[in-house]
């Protein structure tokens, strides 16, 4: 029995650590979380060290040249003697395909992300997510060849007649709906029943004609277009619509997500139609996530490179008129990525320089659009908690 | 509003919902289908004998005894072309010297369009690339190259207010009355004996090196430049990640600094990756030299930074998600806590990190522009593994757009265009794919 006891208090005895031995442990073990510090502080250090890097290469261009020309003159003829830099244009061109690609992503986006939250059953859902997964997965390049090799030459083509059904498939459900609400609102004042439906019967009689009418006009119109080149600013468009999609989808989801079933349950209470519901409860409450969705999907537009490099035509002018979706354009990644090949790196010559300050445009535009919405899903966080 | 249009109102809502996954999903199917299909064609096509002689000369491949049975009977055909073409050419030297040049004019493209579709014609010097020495490798190509022989293309010009429409007329009415006449329904009946089309899987196009800038030969070098460079990337920055997460589940304080390490790990994320590009070439080969110019180390490295954050987020959300009861009880059965991350809690997100580091392996994969300054090349051969630290690698991603926008056949190329995008998207779609089933064990596993 003894024995055992000896034993046993020997072993503790392990357990007990010296005075000494404890404080080289803890010796240790700040210098293991100093050690992890350092390394979790390496993005940091990244960040600065890109801001920094970028901007040294673009600040002699502004010494060299000034901001006036960058920023107002369209004229961009890098190659010539002396070369001209002028980087209107080609702002323009980006703002361009971002807009597009936006108009197209951010309806259908939200639309998407309120459908697998809301409306589709779990079972759906599962098949849902992996489609929008691999879309996100597909590389730029990828897209890119499939908008140059199959999107221009059809475009180019057969533009016009894609144009017409697509603006039909689209308006006519869309046109057929507005009749319907549109004479219904507008008969909402009349008392008597029978009465209000025999106005609503006409009105709906003559929106309709009207609906065809537009719907006819518009597409012979489209139909006859002819669209001289088909890398342009439409092309790009669709398919930087098609990658900021997944970008936009994810991040709603999770924002609509977060909104309680509380709301949800009240507003079915008071007797609220699931798509009221969404649309005056739950769409407001996760406003500012989905806004904080749709400028990270614009971002991703914003910054990609390979599509609009192979497939917006990289013409360097502001299309005729304004609002031309059917010209080539040029734009500020596909700039530096086509550029820098023939910029002399050594000397450092404008040329070179002004890429970067290309660079550091875009940088800069991506870190405030990234702080804006950190801010803004933090915020929300902090409402739907409950304060 | 009455009751009616409440309802449509909400039925076509859901309708708008499920109209854009679908609308997504079609956009899925619609750039992948054409990219499976045309890419297989890399593969799979109806070689020509063009093909097998190709692959003898420059891969020793192949059957040879049957090869040379096979190149004597297309043969027999070919010189039967050839003996009327000469004919021609004799007939020519005794003709009138204005009307002979004005043949001669019309002859220059048959003969180019005869070469193309055959090889060298006998007794004439080929050029000194390999595409000059090979008529058509792809049956496909051929019958395209066979209509240029028999059609000339021109251009109507008649209307002004329209674009110009292309039409065809016969090469053969232009020799009407000489002895090339029949050379047109000769090689037009006889194409398919003289080059002996038969189904071709060449397996080769995955793992021959390029042959004449990828006219011929297969895409090896761009798939192995891709592995390093990803494989690089990864080596770099899932160390990194994994360790970084560590600290900010376990170790950050709830306080400012915090929250600005955050914040710069998300600003990281948004960086355009063309800027990514810019800067790896600044810092990394223009201050810190890590190499002369282009390399895959370079390149490694930018992408590195790029996935960074991605390994980041994943690997922090795999800690959170170990269930807290594992580590109360290694804490309370007296371990450390540094013992309880290494053996307790990485062991339980090892998966989860798995999972976010494959998915960064594939988006190194597939990124183009921030190598496009910092390490790839558009043509050159595989390069071995100790000459990673200095020379540039041609890579899947960035050969695609060359090929597509830059090389000077690029629209006769276009098989070798797809089987790399079909190569790059399966690499890409694999690793998620394999990502995806990983995650659902791990989501098994985790409900018990």
């Amino acid at each position: 029995m003894s024995g055992e006891v000896q034993k046993e208090s020997s072993r503790s005895q392990a357990f007990v650590v010296s005075e000494s031995r404890r404080k080289m442990q803890k010796v240790a073990r700040t210098a293991g979380e100093t050690v992890l510090l350092l390394i979790a502080s390496f993005v940091a250090i990244v960040v600065l060290f890109i801001f920094y890097f970028v901007a040294v290469d673009a600040v002699p261009y502004f010494q060299l040249r000034g901001f006036t020309e960058f920023f107002t003159s369209t004229s961009w003829y890098p190659a010539g003697e002396p070369g001209e830099f002028g980087a209107l244009a080609i702002i323009y061109g980006t703002g361009m395909v971002t807009l597009g690609s936006a108009l197209l992503a951010v309806p259908m986006g939200i639309a998407a992300a309120v459908c697998l939250s809301d409306i589709l059953p779990f079972s759906v859902r599962q098949y849902a997510k992996p489609v929008i997964e691999m879309l996100a997965a597909i590389p730029s390049v990828a897209f890119g060849f499939f908008a140059l090799v199959i999107l221009a030459p059809l475009l180019q083509t057969s533009g016009g007649p894609m144009l017409m059904w697509v603006w039909w498939i689209l308006a006519a459900p869309f046109l057929l709906l507005s009749v319907i609400v549109g004479s219904d609102l507008l008969t909402t004042k009349i008392e008597d029943p029978l009465r209000r439906k025999r106005y609503a019967t006409m009105l709906q009689a003559l929106f309709g004609l009207l609906a065809l009418l537009v719907l006819y006009v518009v597409g012979s119109r489209l139909n006859a277009m002819e669209i001289l080149t088909g890398t342009n600013a439409l092309n790009v468009s669709i398919i930087l619509s098609f990658m900021a999609l997944p970008t936009i989808v994810s991040v709603a989801e999770d924002s609509l997500q977060s909104v309680g079933r509380e709301l949800r349950e009240g507003s079915y209470a008071l007797g609220a139609t699931r798509a009221e519901t969404l649309v005056k409860t739950v769409i407001p409450a996760a406003s500012s996530g989905i806004l904080a969705a749709v400028i990270l999907g614009i971002m991703r537009s914003l910054g990609e490179t390979m599509v609009v490099w192979m497939a917006s035509g990289n013409s360097s002018h502001i299309p005729e008129p304004w609002y031309n979706y059917l010209e080539a354009v040029r734009t500020l990644t596909a700039t530096i990525a086509g550029d820098m090949g023939e910029a002399d790196q050594v000397t450092g010559s404008a040329r070179y320089h002004v890429l970067f300050a290309m660079g550091l445009l875009l940088l800069v535009i991506s870190f405030i659009s990234n702080l804006v919405s950190e801010r803004i899903v933090v915020r929300q966080r902090k409402i739907l908690s409950g304060q | 509003m009455n009751l009616g249009t409440r309802k449509v109102l909400d039925r076509s809502f859901t309708s708008l919902g499920i109209g854009s996954i679908v609308v997504m999903a079609l956009a899925l199917l619609v750039v992948i289908t054409p990219i499976v299909y045309n890419g297989l064609g890399a593969v799979f096509f109806q070689g020509t004998i063009e093909h097998r002689k190709l692959l003898q000369d420059e891969f020793h491949r192949g059957d040879k005894a049957q090869l040379e049975r096979e190149i004597e009977e297309s043969g027999r055909y070919r010189m039967e072309a050839y003996r009327m073409l000469g004919e021609f050419e004799a007939e020519l030297e005794g003709m009138d010297p204005v009307k002979a040049r004005q043949y001669r004019m019309q002859l220059g493209p048959v003969k180019t369009a005869l070469q193309g579709l055959l090889g060298p014609i006998p007794g004439e010097e080929p050029g000194i690339l390999t595409r000059f020495r090979y008529g058509q490798t792809r049956w496909e190509k051929a019958e395209e190259k066979l209509h240029e022989l028999l059609y000339e293309s021109k251009w109507d010009y008649s209307d002004p207010n329209v674009m110009a429409k292309e039409y065809f007329v016969r090469r053969a009415e232009s020799f009407e009355g000489t002895s090339l006449l029949p050379l047109f329904s000769y090689v037009e009946q006889n194409a398919e004996k003289m080059l002996l089309p038969r189904f071709t899987a060449y397996w080769g196009f995955l793992f021959d090196k390029s042959v004449d800038a990828h006219i011929f030969g297969g895409i090896w070098p761009e798939i192995q430049g891709t592995f390093f460079l990803a494989i690089g990337a990864m080596l770099f920055a899932f160390p990194l990640g994994v360790v970084a997460a560590i600290y900010f589940t376990e170790y950050a304080k709830d306080n400012l600094f915090t929250s600005m390490l955050r914040s710069a790990n998300s600003t990281l994320a948004g960086v355009p990756s063309i800027v990514f590009g810019l800067f790896g070439l600044a810092f990394f080969i223009n201050t810190l030299k890590v190499s002369e110019s282009k390399s895959v180390l370079a390149g490694a490295l930018t992408l590195a930074i790029m996935i960074l954050p991605t390994i980041i987020r994943a690997a922090e959300e795999a800690i959170l998600s170990v269930p807290k009861t594992y580590k109360e009880a290694s804490l309370g059965l007296g371990s450390t806590k540094w013992n309880t991350i290494v053996t307790v809690i990485l062991p339980a997100a090892l998966p989860g990190i798995i999972t976010g580091g494959v998915i960064s392996l594939g988006r190194a994969a597939g990124e183009t522009a921030p190598i496009i300054f910092t390490a790839a090349v558009s043509v050159g051969s595989a390069i071995g593994l100790a000459d990673v630290l200095s020379s540039p690698t041609p890579a899947l991603s960035w050969n695609i757009y060359n090929l597509a926008s830059e090389h000077e056949m690029a629209s006769e190329i276009r098989h070798v265009q797809y089987g790399m995008v079909l190569a790059l998207v399966s690499i890409v779609l694999l690793l998620n794919l394999s990502a995806v089933l990983l995650r659902a064990r791990i989501t098994k596993k985790l409900k018990g």
